[in-house]
């Protein structure tokens, strides 16, 4: 799979890379000093900042080149490869180029934004080598649209079941259903949180008293349920309380699963979701970097 | 109200089934979601995307926010409903029929077949994407946040900042771009205000904007000199002092490398003007030191006036022609002279005193160096009269008006008698003069002028020139004395850090460079030459030698430009 192997593509061959762009640039940093101190203003520094410039615009492309499908321009999988290499070499080469120098501006600005896209990168790189393993375990090989088409078919079926029970167990179940919490904002998907509801009638001849309870995990109408099945009244009853028991507990495994899925996803795409922004507050940064250094030079 | 939904379904044999289902309830929710009244699936369908209200006659439908649904075919997003009215949404139909009896409305529902009940998936928020976090929007605000922060508007602040205009603090002004701190000295003259150096954009800073302040900063080579050279222009102030570094380090480049990149190839660059190479500081990368002396450059005019010149000499064939005629062996011989506090040997502190600059010593002047020995007194009977030194026309004037007084005062403390040297004889013998008075007396004074100007008196340290003017006040020109205060103008030298050196200090250490001790002529220069220095200093710092850089002794910006021909003006 391509997560496993973006980092050993090909043996390795853009950690090399990486590690000559690093030896490139210790070798022109060394050669400063003497009349004018390490900084981006000397030629060596001019000389680095171009390179670290033109890293940062090629790291960018990998975005466009990966939505470009008739590209020959090499796989996407080597480019991942060289990206992940060459955007780490990059904080050795932006580092070199400012002489880690820091200051209260918008020149150190654009190397925290370069940091921070860097390290939105590693957690990214962590959680697409640690998640498909975990993905794959959770969803047991079916997909999660697979997973959904097996959820609503046991809603159906718990329905179905539930019509014929008494009305506090038909309440209870039809409600768990029709409020079962799947996903919603981002740290319920993150977090997995459960606030799936239903309505608990705590007797048949009193069902106006029902009250929403907590239904996480589905627990809550599974026990509700269970609990009337010492009290039926007739074989059948039990018959289908039991029946509608196993439709609930393959819901709560199926809806235990999907949850896992989308927690999963979740951490797997959130890191994007401030990799790809401050890729792009860094490419205006670098744009503010550059015209300031040359309006005031 | 109530309402009877049918559900129709196309069985495996083709025929149509129906599915009937009884609602009561207020309103009708139509969506993905679980708890809607009429669940539909699919791509297009809102988990909860429309909601049906109202009785028989006033039937309406409102879609969601954001959803659509096709009424009788056409788009829209809330609608008044009557019998026979089809309703699409996600390719599901639901149409308006004539409710049988005892139901308020009849709905019939035709599920899009090709819809998987996979599809249930959309009732739900499953991905960030569905949230409200965005990649695009948050990389659109951030991106024009930054340019705008970091561009923009400092960029606008710079015109209303030159208009004396003071921004509030929030605002992000110029001084975001900085690339450092600066010199405390310039934070604190302009830090406030980029445009005082950055005075246009896209141009680097210019030399006008730094001589604002540093208007006496000297150029290397004058303007002149250097068009003589092949150097091409001057070097901007900013090229070598970069702001904006490390405010602990200065804005001094010290490096020789600065120095050597020129003169190393001064032969071949330098054209017009006589450059030696210098390549280090040893006997063969640094040249012989050039001393500048001031010399005569004149003769003496008849009133006694000479015009000097500043001329850059090699040390080892310089002599100096000061017209003061001294010797430093006569005066630090002990059996010869002492000092008349403690009667020992003179030392070279008695006369030479370092100035407070630590480089430089005060001027040797008649006044401050010798009079404490060497009185100026003409007649022994007479010992608080004193000539007036530098002044000969006033010598002789005194001389005169002193006989003439004796010879005129009734109650003479002394006679007037006329002196005479005899050959070989150190004893005067005095003789009586017959006459008048002022004859006498006036023959004695010119005895003693002579005597003055020509054998002791002025004549044992000045040049005296005999005119024979039967004028007595035009006979003697004494030349001026002008002593080199400076041999070195720009070049720094402490003689404070060097009071002590080696094993030597004091006297000691002041004669391991200039080797007066033997020197009996005022003509021999003490300045040592390049070898002295080496003896202790070197480039680079060994167990034996200190290290020493061009700008130690050097500096770039000159105290006075020499000019390259050899002179300069006197200071």
């Amino acid at each position: 799979m391509i997560h496993e192997n973006i980092l050993r593509y090909r043996g390795g061959r853009y950690a090399w890379w990486a590690l000559g762009l690093i030896a490139l640039s210790a070798l022109i940093y060394a050669t400063q000093g003497g009349r004018q101190q390490p900084g981006g203003g000397t030629w060596q520094g001019y000389a680095l900042g171009t390179l670290g410039a033109l890293l940062i615009v090629w790291l960018t492309l990998l975005g466009m080149r990966k939505r470009r499908y008739r590209s020959n321009l090499g796989s996407v999988q080597g480019w991942t490869s060289a990206h992940v290499w060459l955007g780490l070499a990059l904080v050795v080469v932006a580092t070199l180029h400012c002489a880690a120098r820091f200051g209260w501006n918008v020149h150190t600005l654009a190397y925290v934004l370069m940091c921070a896209v860097i390290l939105s990168g590693i957690f990214g790189l962590y959680v697409y080598l640690a998640t498909p393993r975990q993905l794959a375990a959770n969803s047991d090989g079916r997909s999660r649209a697979a997973l959904f088409a097996e959820l609503f078919d046991l809603d159906r079926k718990g329905r179905e079941l539930a019509k014929v029970c008494d009305p506090g167990v038909n309440v209870a179940v039809k409600s768990s259903i029709e409020r079962t919490a799947i996903g919603g904002g981002v740290w319920r998907q993150l977090l997995a949180v459960d606030d799936s509801l239903f309505m608990r009638a705590d007797s048949v001849a009193d069902a106006g008293a029902a009250a929403l309870v907590s239904n996480a995990d589905q627990q809550g109408v599974i026990d509700q349920v269970a609990q009337r099945v010492p009290q039926a009244a007739k074989r059948a009853e039990a018959g289908n309380l039991q029946a509608l028991i196993v439709v609930l507990c393959r819901r709560q495994a199926v809806l235990r699963r999907i949850r896992r899925d989308i927690q999963l996803q979740g951490w797997l795409r959130l890191w994007l979701y401030i990799h790809v922004p401050l890729t792009f507050a860094l490419l205006a940064a670098l744009i503010v970097h550059i015209m300031s250094t040359f309006m005031y030079w | 109200m109530d309402v009877l939904l049918r559900q129709l379904r196309q069985a495996a044999d083709g025929a149509l089934e129906y599915q009937d289902t009884e609602v009561t309830a207020d309103s009708l929710s139509v969506g993905a979601a679980a708890d809607c009244t009429i669940q539909l699936l699919g791509e297009g369908v809102a988990a909860h995307h429309a909601t049906l209200r109202g009785r028989r006659a006033q039937l309406s439908i409102a879609c969601h926010r954001g959803c659509k649904a096709l009424i009788n075919g056409v788009a829209s997003a809330s609608a008044t409903l009557k019998i026979g009215d089809l309703i699409e949404i996600g390719g599901h139909s639901l149409r308006l029929v004539e409710p049988p009896a005892g139901f308020d409305i009849a709905i019939e529902i035709e599920p899009n077949a090709q819809v998987a009940t996979s599809q249930y998936e959309r009732a739900f928020r499953t991905d960030l994407s569905a949230t409200w976090l965005s990649k695009r929007g948050a990389a659109w605000f951030l991106a024009v946040l930054v340019l705008a922060a970091g561009l923009l508007i400092p960029y606008g602040s710079i015109p209303l900042q030159r208009a004396g205009r003071s921004l509030p603090a929030f605002v992000p002004s110029d001084q975001v771009w900085t690339a450092g701190p600066l010199i405390p000295a310039h934070q604190l003259a302009a830090g406030r205000s980029c445009g005082s150096c950055h005075q246009q954009v896209f141009v680097h800073v210019r030399d006008a904007a730094c001589r604002e302040c540093h208007k006496s900063t000297a150029d290397h080579v004058a303007t002149a000199q250097l068009a003589q050279t092949r150097l091409g222009p001057p070097q901007r102030c900013a090229q070598c002092h970069q702001e904006h570094h490390a405010a602990s380090s200065g804005l001094i480049v010290r490096d020789d490398q600065l120095c050597i990149d020129c003169h190393a190839k001064s032969d071949s660059r330098f054209g017009a003007l006589k450059v030696t190479p210098v390549t280090g500081f040893s006997r063969t990368e640094h040249p012989a030191f050039t001393v500048t002396l001031i010399k005569p450059a004149s003769a003496l005019s008849a009133s006694g006036q000479m015009d000097w010149v500043a001329r850059r000499e090699p040390v080892a064939s310089a002599r100096e022609q000061s017209n003061l005629n001294f010797s430093h062996a006569q005066h630090l011989d002990p059996a010869r002279v002492t000092r008349q506090s403690d009667s020992r040997a003179l030392g070279c502190a008695d006369c030479h005193t370092l100035a407070v600059d630590g480089e430089h010593f005060i001027p040797v002047t008649m006044q401050r160096s010798c009079a404490s020995c060497h009185e100026l007194t003409f007649d022994p009977a007479a010992p608080d009269r004193q000539l007036p030194h530098g002044k000969p026309r006033d010598a002789i004037l005194l001389i005169q008006d002193y006989y003439a007084r004796q010879a005129v005062d009734p109650h003479p403390t002394t006679s007037v008698v006329q002196r005479r040297r005899l050959p070989d004889q150190t004893v005067e013998e005095e003789t009586a003069c017959s006459g008048p008075a002022l004859g006498c007396a006036m023959r004695r004074a010119q005895a003693e002028i002579d005597n003055q100007f020509k054998t002791k008196g002025c004549a044992s340290c000045h040049n005296v020139t005999d005119t024979h003017s039967n004028e007595v006040l035009d006979r003697f020109l004494v030349a001026p004395v002008r002593l080199t205060r400076d041999y070195f103008p720009d070049v720094h030298f402490s003689h404070r850090a060097h009071a002590v050196q080696n094993d030597k200090s004091g006297d000691g250490a002041c004669l391991a460079c200039h080797a007066v001790q033997k020197s009996t002529s005022s003509a021999d220069l003490f300045i040592p030459n390049l070898g002295k220095c080496l003896e202790c200093h070197s480039e680079r710092l060994t167990k034996e030698r200190v290290a020493l850089q061009c700008s130690d002794c050097h500096s770039y910006h000159p105290k006075t430009i020499i000019a390259r021909t050899g002179e300069a003006d006197v200071q």
